[in-house]
């Protein structure tokens, strides 16, 4: 049981690390300024709906700091307060036990259009930016939002088996 | 809004709008210029840093073999071309000496101080790129110099083709560096550059923000009548202290009227090439050596 969560925990951190460094090398240099896959989000996303919100909330605040931290350019907080706040009211709305393939890619979509839409707002907010949101959301938001399904279907049916196990497991303790 | 306490329940929308309340005060603490990061976060940085390190440089190498092997029919053209500009250097370079050998005694004649003379001379440290933040508003890298090195925050970094960007935070063994495409006017973090044409002095202007949607560097302030004209090659003044002497920024893609009249704004390609990060620079200007 503890030895899955720390699997999880770890899968995160090295996701969080390929983000940084493999990713980039596989996408085609004109896309390097186009694509901004966040994995650890999708991943997250599954937490909420599979496992607990609550773990995913938890879970987003600390890899969103951390994301902030190591890449800290402007200010400190965004990804922390976004990956947190979306997965968490992603996990709220969609409360369905064993939620069905479709159900699950709809919530990926509509939580990287939140998250984008988001951390461009609070961008807007302080000034650092000043494109228009039509024009981020074609030349940002909609190729993320591709990645991030793609992402979302490979992962699905091993990520899914093992959240879902976690979540058995912790029920049964629970009654224990 | 009584109705929606009951509705959430009030702890839980209690909780949640302390938190965003403290999420924003973090934001504004963190925005303004920093002197020092806090034991903790350069911990995480230097710890994360050394795994990223792991990882990139052999992607990297993977990634480039690859690359080379699809490069391959450009390599023989590329190689006559700088044959040619070679030869060119070398030519050049005599009179470059004699220029030099000139320069200096007329220093010593003038009775040039030491900081005076050691003024423009720059030694630029090789840096490793160990991973890359990609969001479109804050793009920035993370290189493996840190504050033992004697890297500082706002010196400048470059890459083979020109000018990247500008070290924004320092943990003892790496840095960040902030592109130069996420310059703006209105960021309290990032200053225009002085620049003025590679070979055209009389040329002056202000880079100063970049535009996302063209993926040029907005060169602002050029007075009307200014000699500058398409094709030519932006380098930047140093004047000031922030940013060092010929840094090459871009090449003028075109001309127009600024919004207001009266002067003249240039849009810039940029030199560098915002991808497939490897080696970048950091330039240390003599009076940082100290």
């Amino acid at each position: 049981m503890m030895m899955r969560k720390q699997v999880l925990l770890l899968l995160l951190f090295l996701l969080f690390i390929l983000e940084g460094t493999i990713v980039p090398w596989l996408l085609p240099g004109s896309w390097q300024n186009i694509l901004t896959p966040n994995l650890v989000f999708i991943v997250l996303l599954f937490v909420s709906i599979y496992h607990n919100r609550h773990t995913a909330l938890v879970l987003g605040i600390i890899f969103g700091m951390l994301h902030d931290v190591v890449f800290y350019g402007d200010m400190i907080g965004v990804y922390s307060l976004v990956m947190g706040f979306t997965t968490y009211i992603m996990g709220f709305i969609f409360r369905i036990p064993r939620a069905p393939m479709p159900l699950m890619m709809t919530v990926v979509i509509l939580g990287s259009l939140l998250f984008d839409s988001m951390l461009y707002a609070i961008y807007r907010v302080f000034s650092l930016t000043q494109v228009s949101y039509d024009w981020n959301l074609l030349h940002h938001i909609l190729p993320d939002l591709v990645v991030h399904f793609v992402f979302g279907l490979i992962i699905y049916v091993p990520l899914r088996k093992q959240l879902e196990k976690i979540a058995r497991r912790g029920k049964k303790e629970k009654a224990a | 809004m009584l109705k929606l306490f009951k509705l959430l329940g009030n702890k839980r929308l209690f909780v949640i709008l302390i938190a965003l309340v403290m999420f924003i005060a973090l934001m504004g603490f963190t925005l303004g210029p920093r002197a020092n990061l806090s034991w903790p976060e350069k911990f995480l940085r230097d710890t994360v840093g050394f795994v990223q390190n792991i990882f990139y440089k052999p992607a990297g190498y993977v990634a480039g073999l690859f690359k080379d092997i699809g490069n391959m029919r450009d390599i023989y053209k590329e190689n006559e071309q700088l044959k040619i500009a070679l030869a060119q250097y070398t030519r050049e370079k005599a009179n470059y000496n004699f220029m030099e050998e000139q320069n200096k005694d007329l220093q010593e004649a003038l009775h040039f101080t030491e900081a005076q003379k050691e003024k423009y001379n720059y030694s630029y440290h090789i840096a490793q790129v160990i991973s890359v933040n990609s969001d479109p508003v804050n793009r920035s890298l993370v290189i493996d110099l840190g504050a033992r090195d004697g890297v500082k925050v706002g010196q400048s970094v470059i890459s083979v083709k020109g000018m990247v960007g500008v070290v924004s935070h320092v943990s003892n063994f790496t840095s960040t560096v902030k592109l130069i495409t996420s310059m703006d006017a209105k960021d309290p973090n990032s200053n225009g550059i002085a620049v003025t044409a590679m070979n055209n002095h009389q040329t002056f202007g202000i880079v100063e923000s970049y535009d996302e949607a063209t993926q040029m560097l907005i060169m602002t302030q050029i007075k009307q009548g200014d000699p500058i004209k398409k094709g030519d090659t932006i380098v930047s003044l140093g004047d000031t202290d922030k940013y060092p002497r010929g840094l090459i920024i871009g090449t003028v893609e075109s001309v127009q009227e600024s919004q207001f009249g009266k002067t003249w704004t240039a849009m810039i390609k940029p030199a560098a090439e915002f991808q497939d990060w490897k080696q970048l620079f950091v330039v240390f200007t003599p009076e940082e050596q100290k």
